[in-house]
């Protein structure tokens, strides 16, 4: 009854708009004072302590150190000389640039950890480039949107940091590692749609007469970017930084290359970096905050025990179970944005996945695949709309070309899904 | 709209606490190249500048309507709607983190009461807590500020 209403109250505040948060927050103080009606304070003294608990982790400092990492790569001017170098690498025919734009999201995916700083940066360069080739600009929106979403799989990744405080037997290093290779199928599942799409269609025509970038000075000119995502994912491999200490160095990184190297950022510029790198970090980690308040009533009322008592009764087995499961979150990630999907549901899932017996790394990766297809599928698509908003077009505009690579993205994520080795073949091997 | 507390003050504060957290982490990993030690401090310090920059960056992003919520229904509808649904949604914030402080406000009598004593540097612990009462009013009084200014918008389209 009290659980009913705690879920009740929370979608339909939701749905309200109001602020995720405060749905959370409030669902879970309601639920908490209703339980314990008869004690002193109704019990509510938890509130704070969980919302405390739910962010004052020394871990989850990885996560704003990663969005700022984001914020200065977004400026820094490394996308432009990525996608010179690419370009010169695939050379000039149709279909090209779409891949160059996913190439370059999955290199500043290994750098940033977040899908819409990727699309901002990627989309940056890639919009008005694939614009002056011919590309109608609601596909180049569509393919920049969906290469985004490889970020959040690819390590760094925010979105492993989230999971990794939130699900016990599940480390960051595990997990950065664990995403790589679902990361990189992911890209090459967009790359084929993409490419196939151009040619199908007569896409950029005009790309074929466009200069091609000699190979050696663009390879000189990109260095510095291609250089980061050595500095990050080989400076945590040989034990030099934890992934907390990678992203500050990264970040130190990225503003000597910006300010020094490429010269596209200025002092004046610094303040606005860190607002915006404050401002992303605070409204994901508020949610989390408050998520605490709503998880510990969760657990309290013991919400997730008659949830997995009934689909282990239902006869439907691991897979049919995994299955519904990834379908609803795929319908609900649709409309909420990936880290609000894994603080709701991670109380209920959690028990789940123990009574499964799913491995928590893999099963991290594969409801962060199922988010980042969340990222790029209409009507809310984070990484989607901020590649609209360069494009200037509307969300609508993309359903003829979105469709495709959401569908290729899912046939990645269901060989994730049957072959869990293409997750967890890297991190056993790393010895994590 | 028109603000009279300006949002740069929250947001200036949150700005510091990420420049410093950086720096903390920076030199972390210098000291330890070149001392083969760490500060045991910069944890505590670290994860309480953590915590000041989510309640402070919060308010910020409360006066600015920047909180992560589904936009679905939110967007829809008319004008009017649109602000009644934002009245409604910010009072509930307001009312939310009013609560909180009070809690916040609870934790923080009885810390200074038993005299507790944070775990690393063993400095008294509401001189990191006390922070995020205030902050909660903070967040409360944005959230009442979004509200009064969306509400005399409706009045006036009357």
């Amino acid at each position: 009854m009290i659980g009913l209403t705690l879920f009740m109250l929370f979608i339909v505040l939701m749905l309200a708009g109001v602020p995720i948060g405060a749905a959370l927050g409030l669902g879970g103080i309601v639920a908490i004072g209703w339980a314990n009606a008869d004690t002193q304070w109704w019990g509510l003294l938890a509130a704070p302590q969980n919302m405390q608990a739910g962010i004052a982790k020394y871990p989850l400092l990885a996560l704003p150190m990663f969005v700022l990492v984001g914020a200065i790569f977004d400026r820094s001017g490394v996308a432009q000389r990525l996608v010179d170098f690419a370009v010169a690498c695939v050379g000039r025919s149709a279909g090209m640039l779409p891949m160059v734009a996913v190439l370059v999201a999955m290199v500043l995916g290994g750098i940033s950890g977040s899908g819409p700083a990727n699309a901002a940066a990627v989309g940056g360069v890639m919009i008005a480039a694939m614009a002056r080739a011919g590309y109608p600009a609601p596909f180049s929106a569509s393919v920049v949107g969906s290469a985004a979403a490889t970020d959040i799989l690819i390590p760094p990744s925010i979105a492993f940091v989230v999971y990794s405080v939130s699900v016990p037997g599940a480390s960051v290093p595990a997990l950065f590692a664990a995403g790589m290779l679902p990361g990189i199928l992911a890209g090459l599942a967009l790359i084929v749609p993409a490419v196939w799409l151009s040619r199908q269609r007569g896409y950029g025509a005009a790309e074929a007469e466009l200069p091609r970038p000699p190979f050696w000075p663009s390879l000189r000119q990109a260095v510095w970017g291609l250089a980061a995502p050595v500095l990050i994912l080989g400076g945590m491999r040989v034990g030099w930084f934890t992934p907390t200490e990678a992203a500050a160095v990264a970040a130190v990184y990225g503003l000597f290359v910006g300010m020094v190297i490429h010269r596209s950022i200025g002092f004046g510029d610094l303040y606005e970096i860190f607002r915006d790198a404050t401002e992303t970090s605070a409204v994901i980690m508020i949610v989390m905050a408050l998520a605490g308040i709503f998880a510990y009533s969760v657990n309290t009322l013991g919400l997730a025990d008659p949830l997995v008592q009934a689909v282990q009764a239902s006869g439907v087995g691991s897979a049919g179970a995994l299955l519904a499961l990834m379908m609803v979150l795929l319908v609900v990630g649709m409309f909420l944005d990936g880290v609000s999907i894994f603080l709701i549901f991670l109380p209920l899932l959690y028990p789940l996945m123990l009574a499964f017996q799913w491995d928590p790394v893999w099963f991290g990766v594969l409801l962060t695949m199922v988010v980042a297809i969340g990222q790029f599928t209409p009507p809310m698509a984070v990484n989607l709309l901020v590649a609209c908003r360069l494009a200037q077009v509307r969300i609508e505009a993309t359903l003829p070309h979105v469709g495709w690579l959401v569908l290729s993205f899912m046939l990645a994520t269901a060989a994730v899904a049957l072959f869990p080795q293409i997750a967890l073949w890297l991190p056993r091997s790393l010895g994590y | 709209m028109k603000r009279r507390v300006p949002v740069a003050l929250e947001e200036g504060l949150a700005v510091a606490c990420m420049a410093l957290l950086l720096a903390i982490t920076i030199l972390n990993v210098l000291t330890r190249y070149f001392t083969d030690q760490s500060f045991a401090w910069s944890e505590e310090i670290s994860v309480f500048l953590m915590v000041l920059m989510t309640l402070a960056g919060a308010s910020a992003a409360t006066g600015r309507d920047r909180h992560i919520r589904i936009e679905y229904f939110y967007d829809r509808g008319t004008a009017q709607r649109q602000r009644r649904l934002k009245i409604f949604g910010t009072c509930l914030v307001a009312l939310l983190f009013m609560v909180l402080a009070l809690l916040f406000g609870r934790v923080v009598a009885d810390e200074i009461r038993f005299e507790e004593t944070s775990m690393g540097l063993g400095i008294p612990r509401w001189w990191f807590t006390i922070f995020s009462p205030l902050l909660c009013i903070g967040i409360a009084l944005r959230s009442i500020g979004v509200a009064w200014s969306t509400a005399r918008v409706l009045e006036d389209g009357r």
